[in-house]
């Protein structure tokens, strides 16, 4: 029982940091119908980048946070409006194509402005054990479990009440018609990028306090590519949700099946839920195209 | 001879003179889809403030194409006004972003309604209200409520389960909470139960006695439309062959036979019909 709880608890830690990648895949979909596939090269700069701000500024917790969430701003706003915004109205596929080609320069951008060694992010919080019953958690992993439910508490009041939100659900539903309305759909696509790098970018930031930095960083996206599938490729809280299922699924099949299976278990897990609901499992059922 | 024919001159020869104040004015207008399809051609429509404007024709005459590139969404099709002038309180418009338009009071209420089918009465309101404060919203959601009582009724529900009137209302409410001083209607009757249009056209009436707004009504319901309006346009194949005041193009004989379905001579063949706009064509 002892042994399960340890691997539920640290399945929810990573699952959490999926989540908030795929929330991160969610946001972008939801209000621009793109799929970004540099979300987990965004995510291991905005990693990269907080690491900098505590090595050179300052090593407090709050100061690194502030100054992560400013560059994740940053990072999705210039992204938004050097590399999308002169795509918007190309085909989809051309544009996905564009978010590949990101991903590739974004990859190695690492190598450049950084290196290629692995570093751990040290803000004197995150790694110290905290005892539960028999169970040692780390603080970092309570962090990001709390953050994640907070995020999807706040995401979902944000889109069901701000005017903003509802603007955004509004240019999913039908651009054309909010353009009539006087809701200018760049500004909501630029929030949007900025949000979504955000969101994926706390999650990268929890990884590298529990985990290492390493220019390897970016398959955290392919990890939570499939958590959004999952969860619904329009369903910003599904997301959230489906990291957590696939964080809690790979852990198990590792610790039980063996380690394995432990790369694999998740994938398996959305071919099943796949079959089922091609639409993932919160997503809408009138999604046509990936 | 069942027909005196009008070339496109004489609806373009009323800009030839000092022209009068118009809210809304469109200038040998000439749209181009895709650098290729022409879909309208040296057209000019003016709007004066105050009164309906109707704009009738059959389909692809290029009525909802002005009415898009007045709201500038023309791009959103890959369309482009390539000349020609569109002006607002004479001042040109027609290169301005969709928002800022209806910031300075032009709004549409799109063909097939377009409301928001999984946000609320209330959430596609507030939508319409978006470039007003709050305090602004609040006073023109009250003022659509007065309006459209159902609406109240109904605002914590889905819009997408309302039937095709309810929409047509709220769809007509979403574009009042942008405070308009121009309000365009693309085919506001179309798919509606006839006592649903005449609850609709009611509505339509008062906003002009009472709230003084301007219309620009586009409708291929002629006889509705010209019931309402003051003056109208026809338009056919992307340019305007015959305009002048309602009650005029009423009882225009060509209007009455391919418009509004009464005929003179009795039983029409469709030979005629497609002999006389060939012949109209040639001619203009």
């Amino acid at each position: 029982m002892q042994y399960f709880t340890q691997l539920l608890i640290s399945g929810l830690a990573i699952g959490a940091i999926y989540g908030l990648i795929a929330m991160g895949f969610a946001v972008i979909y939801k209000s621009t119908g793109l799929v970004n596939f540099a979300q987990g090269e965004m995510t291991m700069i905005t990693a990269y980048i907080a690491w900098t701000i505590s090595t050179t500024v300052s090593g407090n917790v709050f100061i690194v946070a502030i100054g992560a969430i400013i560059a994740a701003v940053v990072l999705g706003l210039v992204i938004e409006r050097v590399v999308m915004r002169p795509m918007l109205g190309e085909p989809v596929f051309a544009t996905v194509m564009v978010t590949i080609g990101l991903a590739v320069i974004l990859r190695s951008s690492i190598n450049f402005i950084w290196d290629a060694y692995p570093h751990g992010l040290d803000v004197g919080f995150g790694r110290t054990i905290v005892r539960i019953g028999t169970i040692g958690v780390r603080t970092g992993q309570i962090a990001v479990i709390v953050t994640l439910l907070v995020l999807l508490a706040a995401i979902w009041a944000f889109f069901r009440y701000s005017k903003v939100g509802v603007a955004m659900r509004a240019v999913a539903a039908d651009d054309r018609t909010a353009l009539l309305m006087g809701i200018s759909a760049t500004r909501v696509h630029a929030l949007a990028w900025a949000a979504s790098s955000v969101i994926a970018g706390i999650g990268g930031v929890f990884f590298a306090l529990s985990y290492d930095l390493s220019p390897a960083m970016f398959q955290l996206g392919l990890k939570a590519f499939p958590a959004t599938i999952l969860g619904g490729l329009d369903a910003v809280l599904g997301s959230g949700l489906g990291g957590l299922l696939i964080g809690i699924t790979e852990n198990l099949a590792g610790g039980y099946i063996g380690s394995g299976m432990k790369e694999v278990a998740g994938f398996v897990m959305i071919i099943v839920v796949l079959m089922i609901r091609p639409f993932g499992i919160f997503g809408e059922r009138d999604i046509e195209r990936v | 001879m069942p027909t005196t024919i009008r070339t496109p001159k004489s609806s373009a020869a009323p800009h030839a003179m000092p022209a009068p104040e118009h809210l809304l004015e469109f200038r040998n207008i000439r749209i181009v889809y895709d650098n290729a399809i022409e879909a309208i051609r040296d057209v000019s429509i003016a709007v004066p403030e105050g009164g309906i404007v109707a704009l009738l024709g059959s389909n692809g005459a290029g009525k909802s194409t002005l009415l898009k590139a007045m709201s500038g969404i023309l791009y959103t099709e890959e369309g482009v006004v390539e000349s020609g002038t569109i002006s607002f309180r004479n001042e040109e418009v027609h290169r301005l972003a969709p928002d800022e338009l209806v910031r300075r009071g032009i709004v549409q209420v799109p063909e097939g309604r377009r409301v928001f089918p999984a946000l609320t009465i209330d959430e596609n309101l507030q939508m319409g209200g978006y470039t007003k404060t709050a305090a602004e919203a609040r006073d023109r959601r009250e003022t659509v409520f007065a309006l459209f009582p159902r609406l109240f009724e109904r605002r914590d529900q889905v819009a997408g389960y309302m039937s095709g009137g309810e929409q047509q209302m709220l769809a007509i409410g979403r574009a009042l909470m942008t405070d308009p001083v121009l309000l365009a209607l693309d085919e506001p009757s179309l798919g509606l139960a006839p006592l649903i249009i005449d609850r609709i056209y009611e509505v339509i009436a008062r906003l002009r006695d009472e709230m003084k707004m301007t219309v620009l009504l586009v409708e291929q319901n002629a006889q509705r439309a010209l019931d309402i309006a003051d003056y109208g346009y026809i338009l056919e194949t992307g340019r305007v062959v015959l305009d002048g005041t309602a009650k005029k193009l009423a009882a225009n004989e060509d209007v009455q036979e391919f418009y509004l379905g009464v005929s003179h001579a009795g039983r029409k063949s469709l030979r005629d019909v497609k002999h006389y706009k060939r012949r109209k064509r040639w001619l203009s």
